[in-house]
């Protein structure tokens, strides 16, 4: 046999950029339709009525957007998580009707969020 | 202005590289201490349909047992304990618990009893233990570990009594749990039913799913290049695609898109499918042990990919991760571990967790 690779070990602490949320739209009415680009201006507007035309200021991407069931995967910097999650949790209407923004999950890990066990339903 | 709001928790993610040839890889040990196993996830590039050696070892799992308002100390009774504890690898964990907010139990295979209970019930329970690791200023969570296997715990003697005496008559401690018992030849199907027919007992295979994925872009690997210094994307970032890759997403945007900007790291290359297998439910490290030694079987014949990946993803209510170092929720309580096994029987091991852990082995 040939050499085999030698033995490395490597540990990061807070080496992730980023922190992943995966959230659930929940609107009043169930006719409304909307798609990511919609969704993501909606989270904009909320971040800007929080935190002004500055603080809003960051950028986030939309990973992935489910019109049917209305959830996402959104992708922020470490620094605008608390901000993004502040401005999901008092998101409160969508073209003058009444929404809400569930959080499911948040980790510095994308790989995390495919892996939830608060899911397991085994009834 | 807002700096305060900058800050994050902390998390760790440890990598390792290695050979499975090599005589001290401690690839085994890792994967037989995280001990509650929630989903694997395979991911083999190039693939369409999984091969049948693979899928065999999978419909080869463990079978694992949910039963409902089961008292504490009935897995703790001297008969139980000689029958079932003490002679093979019992793993037991209370479902639907959450460990941020609910007591939480578990039955280790090594004989260890870890009980994250709330103030309340740990004043009221009279047993020795300690404060939780993860609380704030007052501690609000204690954790309680009983060795079974420990002489002075003997069935009969005063502290077992102890033991028994404030599980049932102080607080009966009562939880809806997931239990499984690895045995080698099978001969002791029924055990845990037979042993706990009194409760409802529902029996549960691992649940299985397997999905195709076309014309993708992956990052190209170097087994001998863990770090990625040399080149640009490092282990987060391989992390990060593979998420994107079990999770269907898009990853090939503009870096001037509205709604995403992420973007397969560089070098890369394309894929033209890629299967995704994944097996949920309490799986054992047992289990897991030997579908790695299969996957790595995989390379056996001549095939299109010179790597694959699986991923383990532990349980983020249970009370350890690796070996017996306490786990916390905090904000995702994640605990896993990704293998990326190469052709050469090289391997990376990435192992992940939050806040509120230990840092992996």
């Amino acid at each position: 046999m040939g050499e085999h690779a030698s033995y490395e070990r490597l540990v990061f602490k807070n080496a992730s950029v980023y922190h992943y949320m995966k959230i659930d739209l929940i609107l009043e009415s169930e006719d409304k339709r909307l798609n990511a680009a919609h969704f993501k201006q909606l989270i904009i507007s909320a971040l800007r009525d929080l935190y002004g035309e500055i603080g809003a200021a960051f950028p986030f991407d939309v990973l992935k957007f489910e019109e049917d069931t209305l959830t996402a995967v959104l992708r922020v910097y470490n620094s605008g998580l608390v901000k993004l999650w502040s401005a999901l949790t008092l998101l409160g209407s969508y073209h003058s009707e009444p929404c809400a923004v569930r959080v499911t999950q948040v980790s510095p890990f994308l790989l995390a969020l495919s892996g939830n066990s608060r899911e397991l339903e085994l009834d | 202005m807002f700096t305060n709001l900058e800050k994050c928790p902390r998390n760790l993610l440890v990598c390792e590289k290695s050979s499975f040839l090599n005589e001290k890889s401690r690839h085994d040990i890792h994967v037989a201490k995280h001990f509650f196993n929630y989903k694997v996830s395979i991911l083999i590039p190039e693939c369409g349909i999984i091969p049948s050696f693979l899928s065999s070892v999978v419909n080869g799992f463990s079978k694992y047992y949910l039963v409902r308002d089961l008292p504490l100390h009935k897995l703790l009774e001297d008969e139980f304990l000689e029958k079932v504890v003490k002679t093979g690898s019992l793993y037991a964990l209370s479902y639907k618990t959450r460990i941020d907010q609910d007591n939480t139990f578990a039955i280790l295979p090594t004989g260890q009893v870890i009980l994250s209970v709330d103030k309340d019930t740990y004043e009221e329970l009279g047993l020795e233990g300690k404060a939780s690791q993860y609380n704030h200023r007052q501690p609000m969570r204690y954790v309680v570990t009983i060795d079974m296997t420990d002489k002075s715990l003997a069935p009969g003697g005063k502290r077992y009594k102890r033991v028994m005496w404030a599980l049932k008559e102080k607080v009966q401690l009562t939880s809806d749990f997931l239990l499984a018992r690895y045995s080698i030849g099978g001969d002791e199907e029924g055990l845990l039913q037979s042993c706990l027919s009194q409760y409802s007992c529902k029996e549960l295979r691992p649940s299985v799913s397997t999905q195709t994925l076309r014309d993708l872009l992956c990052p190209s690997l170097d087994p001998a290049d863990l770090r990625r210094d040399a080149r640009s994307h490092d282990p987060q970032q391989f992390l990060e695609w593979l998420g994107t890759v079990t999770m269907d997403m898009s990853s090939n945007n503009e870096a001037t898109s509205f709604v995403s900007t992420y973007c397969c790291p560089e070098p890369q290359s394309s894929m033209s499918q890629a299967l995704v297998y994944t097996v949920t439910g309490l799986l054992l490290p047992e289990d897991i042990h030997s579908l790695l030694k299969e996957l790595r079987r995989y390379f056996d014949e001549p095939r299109f990919t010179s790597w694959l990946s699986m991923t383990v993803h532990g349980f983020a209510d249970s009370p350890i991760s690796w070996g017996s170092t306490e786990h916390g929720f905090h904000k995702g309580g994640e605990n896993f571990y990704t293998f990326v096994i190469f052709k050469n029987q090289d391997y990376w091991l990435h192992m992940a967790t939050g806040a509120n852990d230990g840092c992996p082995p």
